[in-house]
């Protein structure tokens, strides 16, 4: 089956993995549930405006000072949302947890969003949207696309997936 | 130390021990790689070259291998001149060779040693200086 892929820039991508990894580390350090509910919110503005949350950073910051290069790779752009919106739920259910005093349960939600950020950022592998491409085979409604050709569900598109 | 003082630093060793945890895994999964890398050797050559073998896994629309990767070869290259064999692997062209040496994205850099092991394996852009360093201590 062929598709159209767009132009999307991992290094936003990334920016925004990290500084999800940091706010929550820092959030953690010092005991700021506030902070973590800023991510959650963040994230949750990111999902609905369809960009990475703290995109913006890369795009107004980053990237004019060559801090960060772009990394443009033919890729689906929908998968990388709906792993942000699933990020988003899971901070925002462990915002609410730290809320109501559930210490535990809410720090684990949000290094859980920590470790599949980290896993991204660092090893290339997305899982929300392995989700998604999993979720695309049973011919979900909203959940269309195939990952690129010869890309493993989830993996940072390589060989041969940009044509 | 107060109260506080003493959450904070708890958090934060509790933050540093999670954070150890996951670089040890990470470790591992590189030394998986490694190891496949070192059973794929002779994929790449019939004989030894006798001198550490840098491999380089790129792709032609690979934009950070252009602005990065490839100009830190080319400087480690001129640097040690024929003491080391640079090769280069465009994995739109050889995919089943990116495969079978298990790279998941490019640039993907494998620095091996002279009796053909692959002693360090780099994802993602790795600067000359480290590179360099790898080199020199084989």
């Amino acid at each position: 089956m062929t598709q159209t892929l767009q132009k999307v820039d991992h290094s936003a991508l990334k920016t925004n993995q990290l500084f999800i990894i940091s706010l929550n580390v820092l959030a953690f350090i010092f005991n700021l549930p506030i902070l973590a509910a800023l991510v959650a919110l963040v994230m949750g503005i990111g999902s609905a405006l369809k960009i990475p949350g703290f995109g913006f950073v890369y795009k107004y910051l980053l990237k004019p000072r060559g801090w960060i290069k772009p990394d443009v790779l033919n890729d689906n752009p929908e998968p990388h949302r709906f792993a942000q919106f699933l990020g988003f739920l899971f901070m925002t259910a462990g915002s609410i947890a730290l809320f109501f005093g559930a210490s535990a349960l809410g720090w684990g939600l949000i290094w859980l969003v920590v470790a599949l950020a980290a896993l991204n950022a660092f090893g290339g592998f997305c899982v929300g949207c392995a989700v998604y491409y999993w979720l695309s085979r049973f011919n979900l409604p909203g959940f269309s696309k195939q990952p690129p050709a010869g890309t493993f569900p989830g993996m940072k598109p390589r060989m041969g997936a940009s044509q | 130390m107060n109260a506080e003082t003493t959450s904070v630093v708890l958090r934060f060793g509790l933050a540093v021990v999670i954070i150890g945890l996951g670089t040890f895994v990470y470790w591992l999964i590189n030394q998986r790689l490694l190891m496949r890398a070192r059973s794929s050797v002779f994929t790449l050559f019939n004989e030894l070259p006798n001198k550490p073998v840098l491999v380089y896994f790129t792709t032609p629309d690979c934009a950070p291998c252009k602005a990065v990767q490839r100009p830190a070869i080319d400087r480690i290259s001129s640097l040690l001149g024929e003491t080391l064999e640079v090769i280069e692997i465009n994995a739109y062209e050889q995919p089943e060779l990116a495969k079978t040496w298990g790279v998941m994205s490019v640039p993907t850099t494998f620095v091996i040693d002279e009796r053909g092991e692959a002693r360090y394996v780099n994802n993602g852009v790795a600067r000359a200086e480290k590179l360099l360093e790898q080199i020199q201590t084989l």
